[in-house]
């Protein structure tokens, strides 16, 4: 109860002070615009030292984050943002290395696999410890896996632990006794995980936050080991066993994480201190880093990214990234129920003018779920912008040239970049089909529920890969699966998924696996591919260690920030 | 009576209150050039389906946003969508927010307050702690409220915000007619025994006016802004309509690289607001009653 009465102070208020700041943004526009004295006032927003000044001197990160948190829970949040601030606040038995990739040391200072690979033994460091001191130990990993995988916990990643033997059987409630999963502490440092196939990306998801282990105690003092949103995550509860812990948490204003005394590894972690702000407005998050109050925005307005690309010593970086923008249909609302309404939809999309008008080339057409070159995996591309073709298929439903269509609405969470991609494909749909779409927003939180409840026609979702293989983007399909939000439902999918591939002797039988499931998928058309996205930061030449790589995945712990740099000369 | 006869015909001709403040407002040239402008605005709103120049729908992502030209007169958004022919369309969505939202709240906020302020005693009471508790309310969220319990639809969108914006207006209103109420002439209307309904229609709302107009033209305004920021919440206008509100605050976040994004929907909306000033200010001059009469 406690949450969504919280939740609705928030939008109250939320909505009062927006409604101020956008009148006021919108009046003060009209008039500076008019009277030219727009530069003036913008550079007159300073006054005193900036935060990147007093950040570097201090150590503290200004960090942009997107949203507002949904919570800090490790096996109940799902979010992108949350990723950013858990993954500081823990630490996973293995951590990706920044620039390959390759999992390296983390909680467990080894680890062996027996039993042709299907059992895998982790040695913890005894040097692991929890913020309060206390030693992580195996036996705490039972216990949170325990938790990620109950079915009370309603963990929506609690597949990422599906290869553990069990595991699943556990989630359904056909074993109720947790003794049975293949995970046990043998002693205070060694875990043993027993896997129902050699599963080649395993280790990998140990750096993703439903396996992190969580401190039983801290939990029990606030619920049920499987309670949704107890005060455990509140400042002042918390006990994490990252390179930060959390010392302020400001609602939509900033969460602050320090430097954790007892981190194992803390001669390494360089930076005091890391302010996340939410920012929701990349408009404004983009002034922010301009006037150096930010350090690394979370990404770059479209229509601002020509300009920076042409500038010399630019803070702009743009890299591939390990995620797909596509749209998810309602498979079982009409008239998407029908494939062939799907398949219209899909085809008469033209992606390479969108990617190149309205994305300005931040982007690469996609035409299947998973991004190109995923490990190696190159996906079938199996259909293409074919008007023609889309209208038969469209004739073919019922609705030939658009008559008799009963309208479609596109559902997009309040984002100018959604927006644009939705009126930009809206426009496609009804010159080239003729039919009418009508399209709409909802904040975060409140879309995120239309989601997950499947109460929509088309929405707007982006995946972003939890670990590098093609498994992560096509098991999100599987029947009944926490994201999948299709009511897409094929035994013969499910089973390439879950039994086949994760059986396949050698990477090219995965692969084809994989290839095999993405075509059933895109026969189907549960989803319109659109594009994969790269990642766009503004890092500030201060910021050392923060390299990109295909899962814009950050360690904080090996940020450094350099004093007496600063942005160049055309942005000041 | 028949010797006093006379001297009435020789009198001045009766006029009546509209006809004597239109003579006034005749010679206010400002007032007269907002009027103008206003009923331009109206018209071309009112003409734009078949006068626009391109379809405000069409997109040419391929030209983009681009700047003012020959072909595009305002240039095109960055859809490549004429800028004009959004401007034009996004003039029918706003005017007609501000007119109809306004005139909703005159029409409650004038009755209700007119009503309070004359009845005084228990009513007034009763029905100015209405307005004070609808005050309470956080606005936005009552209209959040309205827009989800009757849908998304225009024409309720026009009535919610008036029936939020009439606040305001109804205390105006009601200070107004309180100290109105104790003066002679409607002492007088009292005692030849006209209805309170007559009383207020005639006597007591013609003499408020005045305050009552000022305010309504800075409504206006504000009740265009609330429709983009309704818009932006995803309450109000959804794409492909458009509003000056919501070509604003898209314009506004890509001022920098296409400034006549916002130029020239600001333009529009800004010369709307200087034109309903003048016409406002104007309107007051010429229908306060009080003032000397030449």
């Amino acid at each position: 109860m406690k949450h969504p009465l919280s939740g609705a102070a928030r939008t109250l208020r939320q909505a009062i002070v927006w409604r101020q700041i956008n009148t006021a943004r919108i009046l003060s526009y009209v008039f500076s615009a008019l009277s030219c004295t727009l530069l003036l006032s913008l550079s007159a927003c300073g006054g005193g030292e900036s935060n990147v000044v007093t950040g570097n001197r201090d150590g503290v990160l200004h960090y942009g984050n997107g949203t507002e948190p949904q919570g800090l829970d490790p096996h109940v949040v799902t979010g992108v943002p949350e990723n950013h601030i858990i993954r500081a606040l823990f630490e996973g038995l293995a951590v990706k290395n920044p620039i390959t990739l390759e999992p390296e040391p983390g909680v467990a200072e080894r680890w062996e696999f027996s039993d042709e690979g299907r059992v895998i033994t982790f040695y913890l460091n005894s040097e692991a410890k929890w913020s309060n001191g206390e030693q992580v130990t195996a036996s705490d990993y039972v216990w949170s896996w325990n938790r990620a995988l109950h079915p009370m916990t309603g963990n929506e990643y609690s597949y990422m632990l599906f290869p553990v033997v069990n595991a699943e059987a556990y989630l359904k409630g056909e074993v109720t006794d947790f003794n049975d999963v293949g995970v046990k502490a043998l002693d205070d440092t060694t875990l043993k995980v027993t896997l129902n196939a050699a599963t080649p990306y395993f280790v990998q998801l140990m750096d993703h936050y439903s396996t992190f282990a969580v401190h039983p105690e801290t939990l029990m003092q606030f619920g049920e080991m499987t309670d949704r949103y107890t005060p455990w995550t509140r400042v002042g509860n918390i006990v994490s066993n990252g390179a930060f812990t959390l010392t302020e948490w400001s609602l939509n204003r900033r969460i602050i994480v320090e430097k954790n005394e007892h981190y194992w590894d803390r001669d390494k972690v360089s930076l005091n201190s890391v302010i996340f702000y939410p920012m929701e407005n990349v408009v404004s998050e983009e002034r922010m880093f301009r006037v150096e109050q930010l350090h690394y925005t979370q990404v770059v307005p479209l229509d601002k990214i020509p300009l920076y690309r042409d500038m010399p010593d630019t803070p702009y970086v743009q890299a591939p990234y390990l995620g797909t923008y596509y749209y998810l249909i309602n498979t079982q609302r009409p008239p998407v129920d029908d494939v062939r309404v799907r398949k219209a939809l899909a085809m008469s999309v033209d992606r390479e003018k969108l990617v190149r008008t309205v994305l300005q080339e931040t982007a690469v057409p996609a035409y299947s779920i998973t991004p190109p070159d995923t490990l190696g995996y190159y996906p079938p591309k199996l259909f293409d912008y074919d008007p023609a073709q889309a209208r038969a298929l469209l004739a073919e439903a019922g609705y030939p040239n658009g008559e008799g269509w009963p309208g479609l609405e596109i559902l997009y969470n309040t984002n100018e970049g959604h927006r644009k991609i939705a009126v930009a494909i809206q426009q496609m749909w009804k010159s080239e089909l003729g039919i009418d779409i009508t399209i709409t927003n909802q904040e975060w939180k409140v879309y995120l529920d239309s989601v997950t409840q499947i109460d929509f026609q088309v929405a707007r979702r982006g995946w972003i890969g939890d670990y590098v293989d093609a498994n992560n983007f096509l098991d999100l399909f599987i029947t009944d699966g926490g994201n999948n939000n299709t009511h897409y439902s094929d035994p013969v999918y499910d089973d390439l998924i879950l039994y086949k591939a994760p059986k396949a002797a050698t990477r090219e039988e995965r692969y084809a696996l994989f290839t095999e499931a993405e075509t059933m998928l895109m026969e189907d058309m549960p989803i319109i591919p659109i594009y994969t996205y790269t990642s766009k930061h503004l890092i500030h030449p201060s910021v050392e260690g923060l390299h990109s790589n295909l899962m814009d995945s950050l360690n904080l712990k090996y940020v450094k920030l350099v004093p007496g740099r600063t942005l160049p000369e055309t942005l000041r | 009576m028949n010797t006093v006869a006379p001297v009435f015909e020789d009198a001045e001709k009766g006029s009546s209150l509209w006809h004597d403040a239109w003579l006034r407002l005749r010679k206010n040239k400002l007032a007269l050039l907002g009027g103008s402008v206003l009923l331009f605005m109206v018209v071309v709103a009112l003409l734009t389906p078949w006068i626009a120049p391109y379809s405000y729908e069409a997109q040419n992502l391929d030209l983009g946003a681009s700047a003012p030209s020959a072909a595009h007169w305002l240039g095109t958004d960055i859809f490549g969508r004429d800028m004009l022919t959004q401007i034009m369309y996004g003039g029918r969505i706003s005017l007609a927010v501000g007119f109809i939202a306004t005139a909703v709240a005159l029409l409650i906020g004038v009755t209700w307050g007119a009503v309070a302020g004359y009845a005084g005693g228990r009513v007034d009471a009763v029905m100015m702690r209405l307005v004070d508790i609808l005050y309470a309310l956080p606005f936005m969220i009552f209209i959040v409220l309205l827009m989800v319990v009757f849908g998304r639809n225009i024409l309720l969108l026009f009535l919610a915000i008036g029936a939020v914006e009439w606040l305001t207006m109804a205390r105006i209103m009601r200070s107004q007619v309180q100290s109105l109420r104790q003066q002679e002439f409607v002492e007088a209307a009292v005692s030849v025994g006209l209805s309170p309904a007559a009383i207020i229609r005639k006597h007591l709302i013609p003499n408020a006016l005045g305050p009552v107009i000022v305010y309504t033209t800075l409504t206006i305004p504000s009740v265009m802004l609330l429709e983009a920021f309704l818009s932006f919440l995803g309450l109000g206008i959804q794409p492909p309509a458009t509003s000056w509100g919501l070509l604003i605050s898209y314009g506004a976040e890509t001022m920098e690289e296409y400034p006549w994004l916002l130029i020239f929907p600001g333009c529009a909306l800004t010369l709307t607001l200087f034109s309903l000033n003048f016409l406002g200010d104007g309107l007051r001059d010429a229908l306060d009653v009080r003032g000397s009469k030449d």
